[in-house]
C-alpha cells in the first residue's frame, strides 16, 4: 500500500513559500497547549525535588552511557537467553532490512505500530510499504497523520495541528462514509477501527523507553494501551530501539518513571507502563540501531545528547518550535535537540537551517529531564558547521570582518554617526529600510544610532568624580546597544551608582564577542572576549546592563578561551539589579520609602536575566521597592520577546510573531510601563510598540531605579 | 497493615487518574457490587483473569464468558481481575503478568473490574523494584511481563480533549477489599 495522498501537508512546489509563512492557527495551539502542559507539569512535580531527581537521571544516565558497549551486550545476552531474538543494527537501511526479513520469514503481511521515533528515523513505513507490507499506526495521533499522508507536529502529540473537523476528514476519506465531526464519536471510531486491525495483523512492532540490562526487559510508557494491545495480540513481536535507551537496572527505570511522565505531559504516571521480558513461547525480535549513536559517543562535547529520554518537555517551552511548530523546526527529531540528533543521525547538511532556528534562550535548559545543555551545543554545533561546511557570506563579513576589529567597528559607528540625519527617522528611530529589506523592520522601528556615545557623554564625568588616587570600586560594562543606541540606560545606572556614593569607572564597551560565539564564529569571539577580559583584569567588581554580555563574561567567554569556566571573573561580573539587590538594598529602602506608589509598571522576563543568571526575581524586588508596590504581571511574562541579536535578522517572521504576543501580553496587562533588564529586549518591544503606534514606555531597570531615586538627568 | 494514610492517599491519587474506587469490609461484599455493575451495565459476558484464584463458586451468577480465541475477548463487555499491589502516590495498580490472556482481560473489555487487597497498598515503585526485578527474571511463565496501570486508556490527541477508552477500558473500577487500615 503506498502512502495516502496528502490532506493537509504542504505539496513539493509550493512548499518553501508556504514555509516562510506562520500558520496562526498552529501557532494559538501551540501556545495554548504550552501554557496548559507547564500547568499540569507543575502540579506533577508538586513536593518533588525536581533538580535532584534529575541530578540522579542524567548521571544514572551517563553512567550507562559510559558502559554503553558492555551494558548493551548484558541486554542481548539476558533477552536472547530467555528467547529473544536481538540484532544489532548498524543503520537504518540495515534495521530495515532485517524487520523486512523477519516479517517475510514470519509470512507477516501486516504490521501493527505503537508509537515509535526510530522507526521514523528509519524511514521504516515507506520501506515495508515499498515492499508490499501493510502498515499501520495505532497511537491515535499516528494514526490520524498517517491517514491524512501528514507530517507529525509534536513528538507527543502528533496530530495537535488538526482540528476535529480535518479529523473527521481523513476518518470520512479513509472510510468511505460520512463521519460525525464530535471527539467522543470520532476516538470511538478509532478504537473500533483499530482493533479490527490489531487482530488482523500478522505482525507488531513498538519502540521503547528503556532496555533493562540486568534482565533484558524492555520498558514501555504508553497513555492509550495501544502498546500493550500490538505488543500482546499478533503472534509476532519487533521492538525496534537504538542502543542510547540502555539502563543498567529495573531500580534505574523506576527513576526514570518518576520523571519521564511528570516532564513529558504532566502527569504522575501514564495509564499504562509496561515491562516485557522475553519468554521461549513469545516470537519476540528485537532490534539495536546504531545509526552513527556510537561516534557521539565518541564526541566529548555532543555525547551528552544521548541521555535525551525523548519527553518533549524542550519543545513545550521552546518559543521558536510554539510558533512554527515541528514539521518546520524538524528534520526528523524536532526542536534544539532534534537538530542535534539531525546532524549525526540525518548529515550535517540536514541540520544546517535547523541551528539557526535555536534562540538560545535556554528555556529548554531549565526544564530538561537529564541536564542537556541544548544551546550550549547547538552553539557548538554551528561551530562545527562553520568549519566543515563554510560560513554564511553576511555571517562572516559581520563577525570576521566587523565585530573581531575594534577598530573596523568604530570606523563603522563613526561613519553611521556623521550620515546620522540621512539615517534618521522620526524621534529616537532610524528611516525606514528600503522596501527589499522591509522584512526586517516591518514588525518593530530599529532605533537610530545615539548622536554620542555613552563613553563619549560619560567618560570624562566618570573619571573626574571620586578619589583619583585610589582604583575604582566598580567598573560598569554597558555593551554596545547601550553603548551606541541607549546611552540614557548608561547615564541613568552610572548617576543610581554614585547617589549610592560608588565610584564608578566606565569599560571600553567593545564588543563582548557573544553574537560571534552565538553564531559559531569561535576565533572571532575569542579575539573579541581576550581583549575584553584584559581590559577587566583589575577591577574588583563589574557591572553589567546586559544579560547576554554578562553570560558571555561570566560563562561563555572563559570556555571558549578554553580556560574552563573562569569562577574568579564570574564571581566579579554582577548584573546591575543583582548588585543593588545584594548590596545596597537597605539604603535603597531608605532612600526610597516615602515614595507613593507611581503607574502600573509590569515587567518582561528576559531570557538571559531569567534562565542563565537566576537574576529576575533580584530585578522584580528591587522594582516593587522602587515603584512603592506590586508590579502587575502581564500573562508569561517570561515569553521571549524574539530579539535574539542576529536571529531575528536570520528568521524576522518568527521573530514579528513573537513580538506580537510579547505586546499583547503587556496590552492586557493593562501596564503602560514595562521593565525589563536587557537592552536587546528594550530594541524589540520599543521598536516593536511604536511600530505599531502604540504609547507604552519600555525601560530598563537602571532608568527606572534613576527615576524613582530623582536623580537629575 | 496499610496505614490510614496510604489508603487515603491511593484512593485520592487513583480517582485523580479517572479510576472509581469503592472500598469494602471483605471479597464477597467487593464482589457483590462488582455484580451489580454488570447488571446496571446489562453487561452479558464477563472475562476472568486466569489468576483469580478464589474458588469459582464466589462468581456464581456472574455472566462468564470463556474465551477460545483471541477475537472472543472482544465480546466481553467486562473484565475482572486483580492487581498484585497497589501504589498510593499515584494510584497506580501493580500487575505481575503471566500469560498473554491476563493482559487481554486487563486490556480489551471497556469496563474493567479490578480486585485490590487493601493490605497491598505500599507507598511507591521503589519499595517494588526487587519484586518487579525477580518477576522479570522468571524463566518459567508464558509472558513474564510487569504491568503498572493507571486510570482508564486515555487520550487527548485530538485537539487536546481528553477521551477515555480510545483503547484499553475506558472505565476502571478498584474493588478495594480487606480490614479497615490501622
Amino acid at each position: 500500500m503506498g502512502p495516502a495522498a496528502s490532506l493537509f501537508s504542504c505539496s513539493e512546489t509550493s512548499r518553501p513559500e508556504v514555509m516562510k509563512r506562520i500558520d496562526p492557527h498552529l501557532r494559538r495551539i501551540l501556545r495554548d497547549f504550552s501554557r496548559g502542559y507547564l500547568q499540569k507539569r507543575e502540579n506533577a512535580l508538586a513536593g518533588l525535588d525536581f533538580e535532584r531527581l534529575r541530578t540522579e537521571l542524567s548521571e544514572v544516565k551517563e553512567e550507562a552511557l559510559s558502559r554503553c558497549d558492555e551494558l548493551v551486550a548484558l541486554f542481548e545476552a539476558k533477552a536472547s537467553q530467555k528467547g529473544a531474538r536481538v540484532y544489532r543494527a548498524a543503520d537504518s537501511a540495515e534495521a530495515n532490512r532485517r524487520i523486512y526479513e523477519i516479517l517475510k520469514s514470519n509470512r507477516a503481511r501486516f504490521l501493527v505500530k505503537g508509537k515509535s521515533m526510530v522507526s521514523e528515523e528509519t524511514g521504516l513505513n515507506a520501506f515495508l510499504e515499498k515492499r508490499g507490507i501493510k502498515v499501520r499506526e495505532t497511537d491515535l495521533g499516528e494514526w490520524i497523520v498517517q491517514l491524512a499522508g501528514d507530517q507529525p507536529t509534536h513528538m507527543v502529540m502528533p496530530a495537535i495541528h488538526l482540528t476535529r473537523r480535518d479529523v473527521a476528514r481523513v476518518f470520512s476519506r479513509h472510510l468511505e462514509r460520512d463521519v460525525p465531526e464530535e471527539i467522543p464519536a470520532l476516538v470511538r471510531l478509532a478504537r473500533e477501527e483499530l482493533r479490527r486491525e490489531i487482530f488482523q495483523a500478522g505482525a507488531g512492532l513498538i519502540g521503547a523507553n528503556a532496555l533493562v540490562a540486568e534482565n533484558g526487559s524492555v520498558l514501555l510508557v504508553t497513555n492509550e494501551g495501544n502498546g500493550r494491545m500490538v505488543s500482546t495480540l499478533p503472534p509476532l513481536l519487533i521492538v525496534l530501539t537504538s542502543i542510547e535507551k540502555i539502563l543498567p537496572s529495573t531500580r534505574d527505570a523506576l527513576l526514570l518513571l518518576r520523571v519521564l511522565p511528570a516532564n513529558a505531559t504532566g502527569q504522575n504516571i501514564t495509564s499504562y507502563v509496561s515491562f516485557i521480558a522475553p519468554s521461549p513461547e513469545k516470537n519476540l525480535h528485537i532490534i539495536l540501531l546504531d545509526n552513527h549513536r556510537s561516534e557521539i559517543l565518541k564526541e566529548p562535547v555532543f555525547r551528552e545528547i544521548l541521555r535525551c529520554i525523548k519527553c518533549s518537555a524542550c519543545l513545550n517551552v521552546c518559543p521558536v518550535y510554539q510558533t512554527i511548530g515541528g514539521k518546520r523546526y524538524a528534520h526528523i527529531y524536532m526542536g534544539g535537540i532534534g537538530t542535534l540528533f539531525t546532524a549525526w543521525i540525518h548529515g550535517r547538511a540536514a541540520s544546517r537551517d535547523l541551528a539557526d532556528y535555536c534562540l538560545s534562550c535556554h528555556r529548554c535548559e531549565a526544564v530538561c529531564a537529564a541536564k542537556i545543555r541544548v544551546p550550549d551545543l547547538v552553539i557548538a554545533l554551528r561551530e562545527r558547521l562553520n568549519r566543515e561546511t563554510g560560513k554564511r557570506l553576511w555571517k562572516r563579513l559581520a563577525f570576521d570582518g566587523v565585530i573581531g576589529h575594534p577598530g573596523v567597528t568604530r570606523a563603522l559607528f563613526s561613519s553611521a554617526r556623521s550620515a546620522g540625519p540621512l539615517l534618521a527617522g522620526k524621534g529616537e528611530y532610524a528611516r525606514r529600510l528600503p522596501p527589499l529589506l522591509r522584512k526586517y523592520d516591518r514588525f518593530r522601528a530599529l532605533p537610530r544610532l545615539a548622536r554620542q556615545s555613552l563613553l563619549a557623554q560619560a567618560g570624562q564625568k566618570v573619571t573626574q568624580k571620586g578619589d583619583r588616587k585610589g582604583p575604582p570600586r566598580v567598573v560598569l560594562f554597558a555593551g554596545c546597544l547601550v553603548e551606541h543606541f541607549y546611552p540614557r540606560i548608561g547615564l541613568d545606572a552610572l548617576r543610581v551608582l554614585e547617589r549610592l556614593g560608588y565610584k564608578v569607572a566606565l569599560s571600553d564597551s567593545a564588543c563582548c564577542g557573544f553574537p560571534a560565539a552565538n553564531a559559531g564564529f569561535r576565533e572571532a569571539a575569542a579575539k573579541s572576549f581576550r581583549r575584553l577580559a584584559a581590559g577587566l583584569e583589575n577591577a574588583e567588581v563589574v557591572l553589567t546592563l546586559c544579560p547576554t554580555c554578562t553570560t558571555m563574561l561570566a560563562q561563555l567567554g572563559p570556555e571558549i578561551l578554553g580556560t574552563g569556566p573562569d569562577r574568579h571573573l564570574a564571581r566579579r561580573v554582577v548584573p546591575f539589579s543583582r548588585f543593588l539587590f545584594e548590596r545596597e538594598w537597605l539604603r535603597l529602602e531608605g532612600l526610597l520609602s516615602s515614595r507613593p506608589p507611581g503607574q502600573p509598571v509590569t515587567y518582561h522576563d528576559s531570557c538571559h536575566h531569567k534562565y542563565v543568571l537566576q537574576a529576575s526575581g533580584a530585578s522584580r524586588d528591587l522594582l516593587e521597592l522602587a515603584l512603592g508596590g506590586k508590579l502587575r504581571e502581564m500573562e508569561s511574562p517570561d515569553s521571549c520577546c524574539g530579539f535574539g541579536g542576529s536571529f531575528s535578522i536570520s528568521h524576522p517572521e518568527v521573530s514579528a510573531s513573537l513580538i506580537d504576543a510579547k505586546l499583547e501580553s503587556i496590552r492586557r496587562s493593562g501596564a503602560r510601563v514595562v521593565a525589563m533588564d536587557c537592552p536587546g529586549c528594550v530594541m524589540q518591544i520599543r521598536g516593536g510598540s511604536a511600530r505599531r503606534g502604540e504609547k507604552l514606555e519600555v525601560r530598563h531597570t537602571a532608568e527606572i531605579l534613576a527615576a524613582c531615586l530623582d536623580v537629575k538627568r | 497493615m496499610v496505614t490510614a494514610h496510604l489508603e487515603r492517599e491511593f484512593i485520592a491519587a487513583a480517582r485523580a487518574a479517572g479510576a472509581e474506587v469503592e472500598r469494602f469490609a471483605g471479597i464477597t461484599p467487593a464482589l457483590d457490587f462488582g455484580r451489580s455493575i454488570l447488571r446496571d451495565l446489562d453487561v452479558r459476558d464477563v472475562t476472568v483473569s486466569p489468576d483469580l484464584s478464589f474458588p469459582a463458586a464466589r462468581l456464581k451468577g456472574w455472566p462468564i464468558l470463556k474465551p477460545g480465541p483471541k477475537k472472543d475477548y472482544l465480546k466481553a463487555g467486562a473484565g475482572l481481575v486483580r492487581a498484585d499491589y497497589g501504589i498510593s502516590k499515584t494510584g497506580t495498580l501493580v500487575h505481575l503478568d503471566r500469560s498473554d490472556e491476563e493482559k487481554m482481560v486487563w486490556t480489551l473489555p471497556p469496563v474493567c473490574l479490578c480486585l485490590l487487597e487493601a493490605g497491598r497498598i505500599v507507598p511507591d515503585l521503589d519499595v517494588l523494584a526487587d519484586v518487579l526485578s525477580r518477576h522479570l527474571d522468571l524463566t518459567d511463565q508464558e509472558s513474564p511481563q510487569v504491568s503498572l496501570v493507571t486510570g482508564p486508556s486515555r487520550t487527548a490527541d485530538i485537539e487536546c480533549e481528553l477521551s477515555l477508552g480510545v483503547h484499553g477500558p475506558g472505565r476502571l473500577v478498584v474493588l478495594l477489599f480487606g480490614d479497615e487500615p490501622s
